[in-house]
């Protein structure tokens, strides 16, 4: 225990900062971030810093365009690189600048903006920051405090390192993509690149407390997050197995081992529409019973041989069957408020129309309006709620290059001159 | 772990964390221990629910609590003795950060109210299930609902028919780690203002991000672009992403297993698709008439009729050919050398025995719970800095009642702790 613990006191002492950020416009205010990060898993821890308040300079290339730009579901339905919603949802806040960093003018900014900055986040291949001079060595000597933040697949080290690709090879590596899917037969996956999904939430996590630690040490430092171990993070449970036991973790459908029943059954759905499909779970023995009560099961209520986890779970394809039979003959939205009002797990298993008329999503104010474009903008509320010092979205994601001025001028205090030549150049492209 | 605690390492070990988690949020404090911080999970005499959570080993450890409370210490109080209030009180005044996993309306022990009147400068984690307002807030949840109700549920019917879950449980995992980035984001603002805060989530809303933002697809007034796509005529939806996000095909049956490849099209990632195929040339291993397919914009041909669905399946079927014959060490190799969106299907043993994972030290063994060792992942970031603990395991039933007892309140306060005399049985197993 630490002298500062041991006295009950909730900072350290002695810090070298003690209140390095905060301000009206949120607590990370005057955190200073340059995202030359792409896709999702980077941009994303971004995206919550910006919305409590920091300064968040995200840099790409308009020749280059990356891959998020490109992929829907984009605002209006208007296929357009300047109209993702991905890229808006993982981009709102930020101010945007476009670099070409495969010439040195281009890299010259970076290093000016890497003196402003307390963070670099890049998700580039590893070894290309280093292949451009940009590679944390060389950071440290412009600004020694500075915190670098490098996220890929395999991590900057290993024999593996340069093995690159989309999150959906990053969800393999971590063993994700054989544990979706039917009991017998190949696997589906998760939907989409799933470590991108994990990632973020282990890189924030790791980077506010290097922050915190600075406060302290006045160190900076570089940190190497590789998605395929983020991802492991959330398999905890299946790898001690597998290293205890010699089990491998594989694909159970929807079933489970301490739930019975507990799947994903077909709802009612007009016809020629989509199917629809309603998600519900019994995690005791009374809640099959009643589960059983409001489908009207009273034959199979009555059944001492079900009233227990093992006899349903040796059940379960009887079972499934008759849930499936209740189902059937109702919507999901019916399924899950009879099953919700005897207090058993239900849900609408929910497309994208369901969420944006789910009343519990609305009420969380989920998806919020962005003004400052000609189309209208819509991101997510960002996850974490602070009672007292809450995010908000202080502005759309960048059009390409939309805040030249704002970073170049006002940020880096470059003259017309300069900015004039750089761009006569193509480094601002 | 020993009731000797150990230097403390890590960016966080200045902090104290009082884990009121049961079984669904085990991981906030797993991830703050890991970070170095001393997390203290107070159980009941009769031990946390998360130590009833399967897999179970043979020794009959929960998989679960070993990995989940790995580097946290256990204090355990009974709601039932008298002083337990004033105990835990007294600990909420000494902490920095409390956490908890629950529904707004299920019974705690201390109400948000409380907490903050103990210790003003606290801050309060709660993950939920649906948000802590809210028509809905009080619905029943399991990790199936919640995942089905922020969509990552829904659209890998695409792919299997229904949609079906990952087989670790991960809602509340997600919603977990988003607290704790929020509890350290709410940190900064005590620094500034002295003062604490209640943050936040919900395991429905944290879900959502596992869509790739198709979650937004209606609202933002795209809604062909459905989690699960609409089929217009004749022709599927092409996919252009490179992640296989929306196409039929990506596990291949190989030499060891199974292989992740997703024959991707489109001006953003077609040029891995022809790297592929350049090898798959090499090999001679693809009928010469599909040599001068650029995938790149192949989606144009596709749509002028001119490649049909029987092509691409001629094409699928001599990729699976191929990929039939190739292993697991060899895909990776050859996908770093020619640069191919291709990577085995790791299980839980490739992970374990990977040798990448080795060379980068990833994985801790660690004493367990009573003493036999358990495999954890290791640090989520790779630091030279003192960024992180490493090699402690999940604590016994009560191993560090009298040191933490000791060490946050003083000896004066140890009488008023309840003996850890109980065991943890594993019958009434909840989730």
């Amino acid at each position: 225990m630490t002298a500062a613990v041991e006295n009950g006191a909730h900072m350290p002492a002695g810090a070298v900062d003690d209140a390095p950020f905060g301000g009206p416009d949120g607590p990370m205010q005057g955190l200073k971030v340059l995202d030359l990060a792409w896709v999702v898993a980077g941009p994303m821890i971004g995206r919550n810093l910006a919305d409590f308040g920091a300064t968040v300079i995200r840099v790409e290339s308009s020749k280059r365009v990356e891959t998020a730009r490109n992929m829907g579901p984009f605002y209006g339905g208007v296929q357009d690189a300047q109209r993702s919603s991905l890229f808006g949802n993982c981009n709102a806040s930020k101010f945007g600048l476009t670099l070409d960093l495969a010439q040195e003018d281009g890299r010259d900014v970076v290093r000016d903006l890497v003196k402003w900055a307390d963070v670099v986040v890049e998700s580039f291949a590893p070894g290309q920051m280093k292949r451009w001079g940009l590679g944390y060595d060389k950071l440290r000597e412009l600004n020694p405090r500075l915190i670098m933040l490098s996220t890929s697949l395999m991590g900057q080290t290993g024999p593996w390192t340069a093995l690159a690709g989309f999150g959906n090879i990053g969800a393999a590596m971590a063993g994700y993509q054989g544990l979706v899917g039917p009991q017998d037969g190949l696997p589906i996956g998760p939907y989409g690149p799933y470590t991108d999904y994990v990632g973020p939430r282990f890189g924030l996590a790791a980077l506010l407390s290097a922050l915190d630690w600075r406060r302290t040490s006045g160190e900076g430092c570089w940190l190497d997050i590789a998605q395929a171990e983020a991802g492991m993070q959330m398999l905890a449970p299946a790898i001690a197995d597998y290293a205890a036991t010699g089990r491998v973790a594989k694909a159970e459908a929807n079933r489970d081992a301490q739930m019975a029943p507990h799947g994903v059954f077909p709802s009612l759905a007009p016809e020629g529409a989509d199917p629809r499909f309603v998600a519900i779970a019994a995690r005791t023995d009374a809640e099959w019973m009643a589960l059983a009560g409001v489908m009207g099961l009273d034959d199979l209520a009555a059944d001492p041989a079900l009233a227990t986890l093992e006899g349903r779970k040796a059940a379960e394809d009887m079972l499934e069957a008759r849930i499936s039979e209740w189902t059937s003959a109702r919507s999901p939205e019916d399924a899950e408020a009879a099953l919700q009002a005897a207090g058993t797990p239900a849900y609408v298993v929910a497309t994208a129309a369901d969420l944006g008329r789910d009343p519990q999503i609305a009420e969380q104010g989920h998806f919020v309006n962005v003004p400052g474009y000609d189309w209208e903008v819509i991101v997510e509320r960002c996850k974490m709620d602070l009672s007292e010092t809450p995010a908000r979205v202080a502005r759309p994601a960048p059009t390409f290059g939309r805040d030249r001025e704002k970073v170049l001028s006002e940020i880096l205090g470059y003259d017309a001159a300069r900015i004039e030549a750089l761009d006569k150049v193509g480094a601002l492209s | 772990m020993t009731d000797e605690a150990p230097a403390r390492t890590g960016f966080l070990s200045p902090y104290r964390v009082l884990d009121l988690s049961d079984h669904r949020g085990l991981i906030a404090g797993r991830m703050f221990a890991q970070l170095g911080a001393d997390v203290v999970q107070i159980e009941p005499p009769q031990g946390s629910n998360g130590r009833k959570v399967g897999p179970f080993d043979d020794r009959g450890r929960s998989m679960h609590w070993e990995s989940y409370a790995a580097g946290k210490r256990s204090l355990v109080l009974d709601p039932d003795a008298p002083g337990d209030r004033e105990t835990l009180l007294a600990l909420v005044a000494k902490a920095d950060f409390v956490f908890e996993s629950r529904g707004p309306n299920e019974p705690s022990r201390l109400t948000p109210d409380e907490i903050a009147a103990a210790n003003p400068a606290i801050i309060h984690m709660i993950a939920t299930p649906y948000g802590m307002t809210g028509p809905k807030a009080d619905y029943a949840e399991s990790d199936l609902v919640l995942w089905a109700s922020g969509g990552p549920l829904a659209p890998t019917a695409m792919m299997g028919g229904t949609p079906t879950r990952i087989s670790v449980p991960q809602a509340w995992t997600h919603a977990s780690a988003d607290a704790v980035g929020g509890g350290l984001i709410a940190h900064f603002a005590r620094l500034r203002s002295g003062k604490g805060q209640l943050v936040s989530t919900s395991a429905q809303r944290s879900a959502t991000q596992s869509t790739l933002s198709g979650s937004l697809a209606d609202v933002v007034g795209q809604p062909d672009f459905s989690l699960r796509p609409r089929y217009t005529g004749s022709k599927k939806p092409l996919d252009l992403s490179g992640s296989g996000a929306r196409t039929q095909r990506s596990k291949w049956p190989s030499k060891d297993g199974l292989l992740e490849i997703h024959l991707a099209i489109g001006p953003a990632t077609g040029r891995f698709t022809n790297n592929f195929m350049k090898l798959l040339i090499d090999r001679g291993a693809l009928s010469p008439e599909f040599h001068d397919w650029d995938w790149g914009t192949i989606h144009h041909r596709i749509m002028a009729d001119e490649i049909d669905d029987d092509d691409l399946e001629r094409v699928r079927e001599e990729v699976g050919r191929f990929l039939l014959e190739l292993g697991h060490e060899e895909a990776v190799q050859l996908a770093i050398e020619r640069k191919l969106l291709l990577a085995p299907v790791s299980t839980v043993k490739d992970l374990v025995e990977s040798p990448h994972e080795a060379a980068r030290d990833f994985f801790d063994v660690a004493k367990g719970s009573d003493g036999a060792p358990v495999t954890l992942p290791g640090p989520f970031a790779m630091t030279e800095a003192p960024g992180f603990m490493r090699g402690v395991g999940a604590p016994a039933l009560g191993a560090h009642s009298e040191a933490v007892l000791t060490e946050w309140l003083g000896s004066a306060a140890r009488a008023s702790a309840a003996p850890a005399t109980a065991t943890p049985t594993m019958e009434g197993a909840v989730r």
